[in-house]
C-alpha cells in the first residue's frame, strides 16, 4: 500500500488517533487498532504489539524507510507499510 | 560403544537471537549433525552430550516467536513437539527481554510436556538494570528456572543435572495451568468439555486444541475436518460420537462470535492480549528495572550505526573494505596456491605417465584445486568477516538501513543478508534465502542472487577489464550490473503473484561477537560450498577433459559460432571458454590465454569484445554448483525458468551492448 492511501484511510478514522508513522522519535503512545490483516496482526501480537500496549519510537530511517520502536522491552523494526497500519492514541 | 547409555530426548526451543545456538554448540560440541527437516528447506540440528550415564540428545528447534502458523519454522517446531513428544523442552529465554519472551513460554506450557526454563544473557540484562527473581518466577510458573550466561558457559552443569533429575522422576510432572480472564476461561472450559466428549484429536492436550480452535488455526481445523470424515465411513454404529464431533465446529463458531463481539477484536489477538496481560502481572512480581542514567557504549554505537548519514557512510565503507580486502588478499594467496599446484605437475607426470587417463586424473585434481583456490583465499575470509558482522548484531542494522532500497526489487531489508552472502559464492547465498518468510520472497531473492557476480565472476571482471581497460571500467561495469539487477528484480517482483511483504524484524542487542559461534557459522557455510559445489566442479572438470580429448569441444564450439561470432561479435575461440565457464566461471578467463596462444589478450580481443565477454559470462548461466543449489531450493520447474531467462538475457544484452559500443567507441 502506498503512503498516500494510508493517509487517506487515516483521515476517515478519529482525528485524535494517528498511526505509528505520525509519531516523532522519542514519542510514545498506546495502540488502539492494527489493520494489518489476519496474518500480519497475529505476527505483530506474537511480538508483543497488542491493543493497549505502549510503544516508543526509537528511530525512523530517512527515505521513507522502516521505523524502530520499543515494545515490552524489545526493539522491533517495522517497514513503513506495516507501521502505517498501527493506530496509536497519545 | 555407548549403547548402554540411557537416552533422553531434549528439544531446545526459544525466540530467535536468545543465544540458543551458542547453548547448542556449547553442549554438543562436535557431536552434532546438521540436516534438513524431512521435506522442508529448514535446517535441523541434532547433537548429543553424555552426562552421568545418560545420552542426552538435543534437537535445536528453529528460533521462533510463537507456535502459530505464520512461518514454516513455526509449523515444523510445533509438529515436532506435538507428535514426537520429546522428554523435556528446554525453553531458552532472553533475560533482557523477559516480558516478550514469556509469551512463547506460556504457549509451550500448553503442550503439557516437562519443561526447563533457561534465562540467558543475564549479564546483558544486568547491564540494562534488570534484576530477575528466579525463585519467584520458578514458583509462579512451576517450572525449574536456571540462569545462564551462554557466552561464558555459565549454568550448563546445572542444566544437565536438572535434565537427568527430571528424567529420573518416575511420577509425571504436574502441569501448571495459567488461567486468564473469566469470560475466556468460561468459554475455553466449554470447548474443552466438547473436545473431551467427542474424543477428537485425542492425542493432543485438550486445552491447547481449544486455544487453537478459538484462534481459528488453519492446521488444527484441517485436522479436525479430516478426523471427522474418517469415522463416518468406517464406524457407522458410533453415530452418537459422530454427532458430538460435528458439534464442535458450530459450538466454536458461536463462542468466537460472542468473544469477538464482546471485545471487538479477533479471537487470536484477544488470546494473545490476555496472555500478555498475565505476563505483565508476572513480570511486575519477579522483575525489577532500574533506569540506567549513563549512556552505554552500546547506545553510542547504535547512534552511529543507525544514523541517517553516518550509518550509510559506515555501511558503504565496511562493504568496500570487505570486498577490497577479500580480493586483495585472495589474489595473493590464490596465486600462491595455483603455483604450488602447477609445481606438482612434473611429479604427477612422473608417477602416472602421459596418457589420456592420466590427463583425466590430472584434470580432476585441477578441478579440486580450482575449487580450493576459490574457497580458501576468497570465500573463507569473506564469510568469517560476515559472521562477525552477523554475530555482533550489526547485520540487522544493515537490514534496517537497506530496507528502503530492497523494496525497489520487491523485497524487504532482510533479503540484503543473503545478497551479501551471494557476493562470496552464490551457493550459500541461495541457501541463505531461507530467512525470508514466504516462498514468493525466497524465489525472488534467489533469482536476484544468481544475477549477483560472485567471487569467481568478479575475478573475470578484475582480470580482464581491470588489467586491460583500467579500474574505472571495472567500476562502470559493476554499477551497470547493479542497475540491471535492480531493473530485473523490480520487473520480476511485478510478475510474481502475491503482494510484497513488509519488514517485521527484531533489532537484536549489539554484543561482542563470540569467536566459537563465528567459526562454526563460517565452517557450516564453507561446508555448503565444499559439499555442493566442489564435487560438481570436479565432475565438471573431468567431463570437460573428456570433451576436449574426444574433440567434441571443438564441434560444440563450431555449433555455437552463429551465437558467439554472429550475435555477439566475439572471436570464434570464445565458444569453448563459455562452455568451460559453466563448470567454473573463472576458468573461462584463465583458459583464454591458452585458447588464443598468447598471454597478452589485448592482441586478440578489442575492448568492446572484452566488455561483452565479461557481461555475458556474468549472466549467461549460473555455474553448475549454483544450478544444483537452485534445484535444491526451488525444484526443477523454477530452476529451468531461471536458467532460460538468464541465458536469453545474456545473449540479448551482449548483442545490444556490442552494437551500441561499436557505434560510440
Amino acid at each position: 500500500m502506498s503512503f498516500h492511501s494510508i493517509k487517506k484511510e487515516k483521515s476517515t478514522v478519529n482525528r485524535s488517533i494517528k498511526t505509528v508513522l505520525d509519531l516523532n522519535i522519542g514519542q510514545s503512545g498506546n495502540i488502539v487498532e492494527i489493520k494489518g490483516g489476519r496474518g500480519v496482526n497475529q505476527r505483530l501480537s506474537d511480538l508483543g504489539l497488542t491493543i493497549g500496549t505502549e510503544i516508543t519510537i526509537l528511530n525512523k530511517s530517512p527515505f521513507t524507510g522502516p521505523v524502530i520502536l520499543r515494545v515490552r522491552g524489545s526493539s522491533l523494526v517495522l517497514g513503513r507499510g506495516i507501521a502505517g497500519k498501527i493506530y496509536i492514541r497519545y | 560403544m555407548k549403547t548402554n547409555y540411557k537416552k533422553i530426548r531434549v528439544a531446545l526451543a526459544g525466540n530467535a537471537n536468545v543465544g540458543k545456538s551458542i547453548i547448542f554448540n556449547y553442549l554438543t560440541g562436535l557431536h552434532q549433525h546438521i540436516g534438513n527437516w524431512p521435506g522442508k528447506t529448514v535446517e535441523k540440528a541434532v547433537g548429543s552430550v553424555y552426562f552421568k550415564g545418560f545420552e542426552i540428545e538435543i534437537i535445536d528447534l528453529p528460533g521462533i516467536y510463537s507456535l502459530s502458523t505464520y512461518s514454516i519454522e513455526e509449523i515444523i517446531s510445533r509438529e515436532f513437539l506435538l507428535t514426537e513428544e520429546p522428554d523435556i523442552i528446554i525453553n531458552v529465554v532472553d533475560g533482557s527481554i523477559l516480558e516478550r519472551n514469556l509469551l512463547f513460554t506460556l504457549q509451550l506450557m500448553e503442550l503439557e510436556l516437562p519443561m526447563i526454563m533457561l534465562i540467558n544473557q543475564i549479564d546483558i540484562a544486568n547491564e540494562k538494570g534488570i534484576r530477575i527473581n528466579f525463585t519467584k518466577l520458578e514458583s509462579k510458573l512451576e517450572i525449574p528456572v536456571i540462569p545462564t550466561i551462554a557466552t561464558r558457559g555459565i549454568g550448563f552443569t546445572k542444566l544437565l543435572e536438572k535434565i537427568v533429575e527430571i528424567a529420573l522422576k518416575k511420577d509425571g510432572v504436574v502441569h501448571k495451568k495459567i488461567s486468564y480472564g473469566q469470560e475466556l476461561e468460561f468459554q475455553l472450559e466449554r470447548l474443552q468439555d466438547a473436545i473431551k466428549n467427542s474424543r477428537i484429536l485425542s492425542s493432543y492436550p485438550k486445552r491447547w486444541v481449544a486455544f487453537k480452535i478459538l484462534e481459528e488455526d488453519e492446521l488444527v481445523l484441517d485436522l479436525i475436518q479430516r478426523e471427522k470424515e474418517k469415522p463416518s465411513r468406517k464406524f457407522n454404529k458410533d453415530k452418537e460420537n459422530l454427532n458430538k464431533e460435528t458439534e464442535i465446529i458450530p459450538l466454536s463458531k458461536s463462542i468466537i462470535e460472542t468473544l469477538e463481539e464482546f471485545h471487538g477484536h479477533s479471537c487470536g489477538e484477544l488470546i494473545t492480549s490476555e496472555k500478555f496481560g498475565k505476563i505483565n502481572q508476572i513480570c511486575r512480581d519477579v522483575q525489577q528495572i532500574e533506569a540506567i542514567q549513563k549512556i552505554s557504549l552500546r547506545d553510542l554505537l547504535d547512534k552511529v550505526f543507525l544514523h541517517p548519514v553516518l550509518g550509510y557512510l559506515l555501511l558503504i565503507g565496511i562493504v568496500l573494505c570487505l570486498l577490497y580486502g577479500v580480493f586483495f588478499f585472495g589474489d595473493l594467496t590464490s596465486n600462491y596456491l595455483l603455483n604450488c599446484c602447477e609445481n606438482l605437475r612434473p611429479d604427477f607426470n612422473q608417477i602416472f605417465g602421459k596418457g589420456k587417463l592420466s590427463e583425466i586424473l590430472w584434470s580432476s585434481f585441477e578441478g579440486f584445486m580450482g575449487g580450493i583456490t576459490i574457497a580458501l583465499p576468497y570465500i573463507l575470509p569473506f564469510y568469517f568477516i560476515l559472521g562477525v558482522l552477523e554475530d555482533s548484531g550489526y547485520i540487522t542494522r544493515v537490514a534496517y538501513l537497506m530496507d528502503r532500497f530492497m523494496h525497489i526489487i520487491g523485497l524487504h531489508g532482510k533479503a540484503f543478508i543473503p545478497c551479501m552472502l551471494g557476493i562470496g559464492c552464490n551457493v550459500p547465498g541461495c541457501l541463505g534465502c531461507r530467512i525470508m518468510e514466504r516462498q514468493r520472497d525466497r524465489t525472488l531473492a534467489i533469482f536476484v542472487i544468481t544475477l549477483i557476480p560472485c567471487t569467481a565472476q568478479s575475478i573475470i571482471i578484475f582480470a580482464l577489464i581491470g588489467n586491460y581497460l583500467g579500474f574505472h571500467w571495472v567500476i562502470i561495469l559493476f554499477v551497470f550490473i547493479l542497475f540491471l539487477i535492480m531493473i530485473l528484480g523490480n520487473l520480476t517482483s511485478k510478475i510474481l503473484p502475491g503482494e510484497p511483504m513488509g519488514l517485521i524484524m527484531e533489532m537484536v542487542t549489539l554484543r561482542k561477537p563470540n569467536l566459537k559461534v563465528v567459526l562454526l557459522q563460517t565452517w557450516f557455510r564453507l561446508k555448503e560450498f565444499l559439499v555442493i559445489a566442489l564435487p560438481l566442479i570436479i565432475v565438471g572438470s573431468i567431463l570437460l577433459k573428456i570433451l576436449e580429448l574426444t574433440e567434441l569441444l571443438g564441434i560444440l564450439n563450431k555449433l555455437l559460432l552463429p551465437v558467439t561470432v554472429g550475435l555477439l561479435n566475439l572471436p570464434e575461440e570464445i565458444g569453448t571458454a563459455l562452455i568451460v565457464g559453466i563448470t567454473r566461471k573463472e576458468l573461462a578467463v584463465v583458459l583464454l590465454g591458452s585458447l588464443f596462444g598468447t598471454s597478452d589478450l589485448a592482441t586478440v580481443l578489442n575492448p568492446i569484445q572484452m566488455i561483452v565477454f565479461a557481461l555475458v559470462t556474468t549472466f549467461y548461466f549460473p555455474c553448475l554448483a549454483t544450478i544444483a543449489a537452485l534445484k535444491r531450493e526451488l525444484k526443477w520447474r523454477k530452476t529451468l525458468l531461471i536458467l532460460a531467462s538468464e541465458l536469453s538475457l545474456a545473449l540479448v544484452l551482449g548483442a545490444i551492448v556490442s552494437r551500441i559500443l561499436f557505434v560510440i567507441w
